[in-house]
C-alpha cells in the first residue's frame, strides 16, 4: 500500500466550494435558528403558553448544539468531517419533521431543541474545521466568509419564513424547514476529506481520545481555553440585550433597531475584512485575537457607559457608535479564535479543537444572558450588565496575551508572506517525517 | 389618560357654563318667545328633580372652537368656586337645580327615578362657520348612561340669528336640550339617558337655516378584535379561536359560522366539537376539534352588551397535510438528487484523473477518495490541477 503524500492545503480550488459549503451550513444552523423566532407568537397562541416558555425552544436549541460540538468533532475525526455532516443534515431535517406534529410544548422542545440541536452539533465544528484545512495564507478570509453565513441566511429566511407562516401555518412551515436544513447534506457532501501533513497517522482508539481532551495537555491550547471560556461569558450578551439596552436609553423602536443593525452590518463586514487583513501576515494571528477581543470588550464597556438619549426621536449618536465599533470587533474576534487553532493544536487536530473551542463558547453564552439579565433586574437599567460582560471579554483578551506570539517577540518577526505555521509550533516535533519542499516551516520562535 | 383630561377640561367650564346658558336662554326665550328653553319651573320642583337626576352619569359633550370667555365673568367666578368637578354629587344637584334640561315635568319624574344610578358621560365638539365642515366624534358606550351632548359653534355673524337644531338620524328632537351664548359662541346642549338599543346611533346637532353647520355624535358599543389574518390549520386538528376587546365586559358572548351572508349559531346543540369558554369576561374562546375541510370560513363572535351587540370575526382555513408535504416531497428529491451529481462528480474526476496521472494519484483503502492539488505558496487564484490535466 502506498503511504499518501499529503501535500497541503490547496488554498484554493476546491477549497472555496467547500468555503461556500461552510457558508451554507453557517446559514443553515445559526440562521435558521435565529429566524425560529418569528414562529413563536404562533407556537405561544396555538400552546397557550406565554412568551418565555417558547423561547426555550430556541434557548435549548442552541445549548444542545454548542455543548455537543465535541461530540460531532470526535465523530468526524474517526470517519471524516462529510459523513458526520451528511447524517448531522438528515437529523436536524428529522427533527423539524416530528416538530411539525407537536401537540405539546414538549414535543417542540424535542423536536426542535434535542433531535435538531443535535443534528446542528454535527454540523457546524466538523464543517468549520474542513474550511480550516483547506486554506492556509487565505484561511481567515475563507472562515469568515463562512462565518458571514449565519447574517445572509437570516436576511433571506426572515421574511421567507413569515410569507411560509402566512401560507402554511406553522405546521407547514416547520415541515418545509425541515425540507430547507435537509440541504445540510449536500453541504456535507461538498467537504471531500484531505490528507494533510499533520494528520495523526493512526486513528484514535477510544470515544474519549476522540475526544480530543488530549488538547488540553498543551499549554496554549490551555490558555485559549480559559481566555475563550472568558470571552464567551460576554460575547453573546448583544445578541440577546443590545436592543432591550437601547430601549432603556431613551431610544425609540427604529432607532434600537438601527442600532442593532450597526452592531450587524459591523460584524458581517468586519468578518470579511479581517479576514483579508489576517491573511496578509502582517501580524501574527494571537495577536490579532489579543487585540479584537480587547476592542470587543472596550466595545461593550462604551456601550454599557453610553449616557441616556434625550429625546426618543434622535438618532442616539454615541449608542450607534459604541455598537459599531462593538460589532466590528466582534466581527472580526470570529473568524480569528477559529483560526488560531492550526497555529495552536495541529492541522490535525483542527476539527476537534473547534469543536472543545464551540463547547466553552456555550457555557459563556448559558452563563452570560441570564447573568445580564439578573444584573438589570437588580440595578434597574443595563449599565451594570454591559460593563460586567464587557471585563469578562477584557479578562479572556488578557489571557489571550499568554498566546505563543501575541506579545511581540525579541526576534525578528518571520518574513511578511510567509504562510502560518501549521504543524503547532508548541507540539513536539510531529512524527511525519515527509515534508515536501515548499512546506511552510515550523517556526518555533516564541516569545523572548 | 390625556384624551382624559380633556375630557375633564371642558367639563369643569361647563357648570358654571350651564348657569350662565340658562340664565341667557331664560332672557333669549322671555325676549323672543322660542320655546326650546323654557323658563324656570318653580323651584321645589326642579329641587326634587335634582335630587333624582343626582346620581346619573352625566355625559356632557360640548362642541368648542374659541375658548370660552368664561374667566371674565363675575358671577361665573363665584359660581366656579361653588362649582365642584363633577363627580361630586351634592353640588352638581345645587348647580341642577338652576340648570336643568326642560322637558315636561312628568316625563322627568318617570325618567329619573329609573335612571338614578346610572354613570355619567359627558362629550364635546367644536365648530366654526369657516370652514364649513362637518364635525364627527366616536363615543363608546357599554352600559346604560346619562349621556350630554355639548356643540359649540362660532358664527361669523350675529350669534341670535342662528337657528339650533338636534336630530337623531333623520328625526327632528323636539326637547331635551337646552341653548345659550357665551359673548361670541353659541352652546348648545342635549341630554339623554341612554337605556336601550334603540336610543344608540347617531346625534346631530345642526346650527343654521340655509347654510347648516354639522356636528355628530355616533353612539355606539364598544368594538370587539378578532384576528386579521386568517388562522391557518390541518385536518384533524384543534384549533381555538378568540375574540377580545380592550376594555369592555360583555354580558354574553355567542358565536356564529358564516358561509355566505347566512350566520349559523355554534354551540347549540352542545356537543364536544365546539366548547366556548373563556378566562376573563372581556375575551371568549372558541374550541374547535376534528378539524375537517367543511369547517373552513368565517367565524363570528357577538359580544351582548345592555346597549347592543357587537361582533368580531375570525377566518379559518384547513388546509389538507398533503398541501406542504407534496412541496416537502419535491424539495427532498431535489437534495437526493443534488447529493448524486456531487458524488457522481467526483467519482467521475476521480476516474479521469486515474488513467492520465500516474504516480501522483493515491487511492485510499477506504471509500474516500483523495483529492490531489498542490498545496505550495502560489500565489493568485488557483485552479483544479485536475481540470488542467484531465481532458
Amino acid at each position: 500500500m502506498t503511504t499518501p503524500k499529503p501535500t497541503g492545503p490547496p488554498d484554493g480550488g476546491w477549497g472555496w466550494v467547500v468555503a461556500a459549503a461552510g457558508f451554507a451550513v453557517n446559514g443553515l444552523s445559526y440562521g435558521v435558528l435565529r429566524s425560529l423566532g418569528l414562529a413563536f407568537p404562533d407556537f405561544a397562541e396555538y400552546f397557550d403558553r406565554n412568551a418565555q416558555e417558547t423561547a426555550w425552544v430556541s434557548a435549548l436549541a442552541l445549548a444542545v448544539q454548542q455543548a455537543a460540538s465535541p461530540v460531532g468533532s470526535a465523530l468526524s475525526t474517526r470517519w471524516g468531517a462529510r459523513p458526520v455532516v451528511m447524517v448531522g443534515g438528515i437529523l436536524t431535517s428529522l427533527g423539524f419533521v416530528f416538530s411539525a406534529f407537536a401537540h405539546s410544548l414538549l414535543h417542540l422542545y424535542l423536536g426542535l431543541g434535542v433531535l435538531a440541536g443535535s443534528g446542528w452539533a454535527l454540523v457546524f465544528a466538523p464543517a468549520l474545521g474542513t474550511v480550516s484545512r483547506y486554506f492556509s495564507r487565505r484561511r481567515v478570509l475563507a472562515v469568515g466568509l463562512a462565518l458571514t453565513g449565519n447574517g445572509a441566511s437570516s436576511l433571506l429566511l426572515a421574511p421567507a419564513l413569515q410569507l411560509l407562516l402566512d401560507n402554511f401555518g406553522w405546521r407547514g412551515s416547520l415541515l418545509l424547514l425541515g425540507a430547507v436544513t435537509l440541504h445540510l447534506t449536500p453541504c456535507g457532501a461538498l467537504l471531500r476529506p484531505l490528507a494533510l501533513p499533520g494528520d495523526p497517522l493512526a486513528l484514535p482508539r477510544s470515544p474519549l481520545a476522540a475526544l480530543g481532551l488530549g488538547l488540553f495537555r498543551h499549554r496554549a491550547f490551555l490558555v485559549l481555553t480559559l481566555g475563550t471560556a472568558l470571552v464567551g461569558v460576554g460575547y453573546f450578551i448583544p445578541y440577546v440585550h443590545l436592543a432591550p439596552h437601547a430601549l432603556d436609553r431613551g431610544l425609540g423602536g427604529y432607532g434600537a433597531v438601527l442600532v442593532v443593525a450597526a452592531a450587524a452590518v459591523g460584524d458581517i463586514g468586519a468578518r470579511l475584512l479581517c479576514g483579508w487583513l489576517a491573511d496578509q501576515g502582517w501580524v501574527p494571528l494571537p495577536r490579532l485575537l489579543t487585540v479584537f477581543g480587547a476592542l470587543t470588550g472596550l466595545g461593550l464597556l462604551a456601550v454599557g457607559l453610553v449616557p441616556v438619549v434625550g429625546n426618543e426621536d434622535s438618532w442616539g449618536g454615541p449608542l450607534l457608535a459604541a455598537a459599531g465599533v462593538y460589532g466590528l470587533s466582534a466581527g472580526s474576534y470570529a473568524p480569528l479564535i477559529f483560526c488560531v487553532l492550526p497555529e495552536l493544536v495541529g492541522i490535525g487536530n483542527v476539527v476537534q479543537a473547534t469543536g472543545l473551542v464551540m463547547m466553552l463558547l456555550s457555557l459563556g453564552g448559558l452563563l452570560g444572558p441570564p447573568l445580564s439579565g439578573f444584573l438589570r433586574d437588580e440595578t434597574g437599567d443595563f449599565t451594570a450588565s454591559f460593563l460586567t460582560c464587557g471585563s469578562f471579554v477584557l479578562s479572556g483578551s488578557f489571557v489571550y496575551l499568554g498566546l505563543p506570539k501575541a506579545l511581540p517577540s525579541c526576534r525578528p518577526a518571520s518574513r511578511p508572506g510567509t504562510p502560518p505555521p501549521e504543524m503547532g509550533e508548541l507540539l513536539p516535533v510531529p512524527q511525519i517525517a515527509l515534508l515536501s519542499p515548499g512546506d511552510p516551516h515550523s517556526t518555533l520562535d516564541t516569545t523572548c | 389618560m390625556r384624551a382624559l383630561q380633556g375630557l375633564r377640561g371642558p367639563r369643569a367650564p361647563s357648570l358654571p357654563l350651564l348657569l350662565l346658558c340658562f340664565l341667557a336662554a331664560v332672557r333669549r326665550s322671555l325676549e323672543d318667545g322660542l320655546s326650546t328653553a323654557a323658563p324656570f319651573t318653580s323651584l321645589p320642583v326642579q329641587e326634587e328633580m335634582m335630587t333624582e337626576y343626582s346620581n346619573l352619569s352625566l355625559e356632557s359633550h360640548n362642541l368648542s372652537v374659541t375658548a370660552a370667555p368664561i374667566t371674565s365673568l363675575p358671577v361665573k367666578e363665584e359660581m366656579m368656586t361653588k362649582a365642584a368637578p363633577i363627580t361630586s354629587l351634592p353640588v352638581q344637584e345645587e348647580m341642577r337645580t338652576k340648570a336643568v334640561p326642560i322637558i315636561s315635568l312628568p316625563v322627568q319624574e318617570e325618567m329619573t327615578t329609573k335612571y338614578s344610578n346610572l354613570s355619567l358621560e359627558s362629550h364635546s365638539i367644536s365648530m366654526t362657520e369657516r370652514p364649513n365642515m362637518p364635525v364627527e366624534k366616536n363615543i363608546t358606550l357599554e352600559r346604560p348612561s346619562n349621556v350630554e351632548l355639548t356643540c359649540q359653534f362660532t358664527p361669523s355673524g350675529n350669534l341670535n340669528s342662528v337657528n339650533v337644531t338636534w336630530k337623531k338620524g333623520d328625526k327632528l328632537l323636539e326637547d331635551n336640550y337646552l341653548v345659550n351664548t357665551t359673548g361670541s359662541i353659541l352652546y348648545t346642549q342635549y341630554r339623554v339617558a341612554i337605556i336601550n338599543s334603540k336610543q344608540m346611533g347617531s346625534y346631530s346637532c345642526f346650527f343654521g337655516e340655509k347654510k347648516q353647520q354639522r356636528g355628530t355624535f355616533n353612539l355606539k358599543v364598544p368594538e370587539i378584535n378578532g384576528k386579521n389574518k386568517p388562522l391557518i390549520t390541518y385536518v384533524g386538528d384543534t384549533v381555538v379561536l378568540i375574540c377580545k376587546c380592550q376594555d369592555c365586559l360583555p354580558l354574553n358572548w355567542t358565536w356564529y359560522s358564516g358561509n355566505g351572508s347566512v350566520q349559523v349559531p355554534i354551540g347549540i346543540p352542545v356537543n364536544d366539537k365546539y366548547v366556548i369558554s373563556g378566562k376573563h369576561a372581556n375575551e371568549t374562546k372558541l374550541k374547535i376539534t376534528q378539524l375537517s375541510e367543511d369547517d373552513q370560513g368565517t367565524y363570528w363572535c357577538h359580544a351582548i352588551f345592555e346597549l347592543g351587540e357587537s361582533e368580531g370575526h375570525v377566518e379559518l382555513v384547513v388546509l389538507s397535510y398533503l398541501v406542504p408535504l407534496k412541496a416537502f416531497c419535491a424539495i427532498a428529491a431535489e437534495v437526493v438528487l443534488l447529493v448524486a451529481i456531487i458524488l457522481l462528480f467526483e467519482m467521475y474526476t476521480q476516474k479521469k484523473k486515474k488513467p492520465s496521472d500516474d504516480g501522483k494519484e493515491i487511492e485510499q483503502g477506504e471509500q474516500l477518495k483523495l483529492d490531489d492539488s498542490n498545496g505550495i505558496e502560489n500565489s493568485g487564484p488557483r485552479h483544479r490541477k485536475n481540470e488542467s490535466v484531465g481532458q
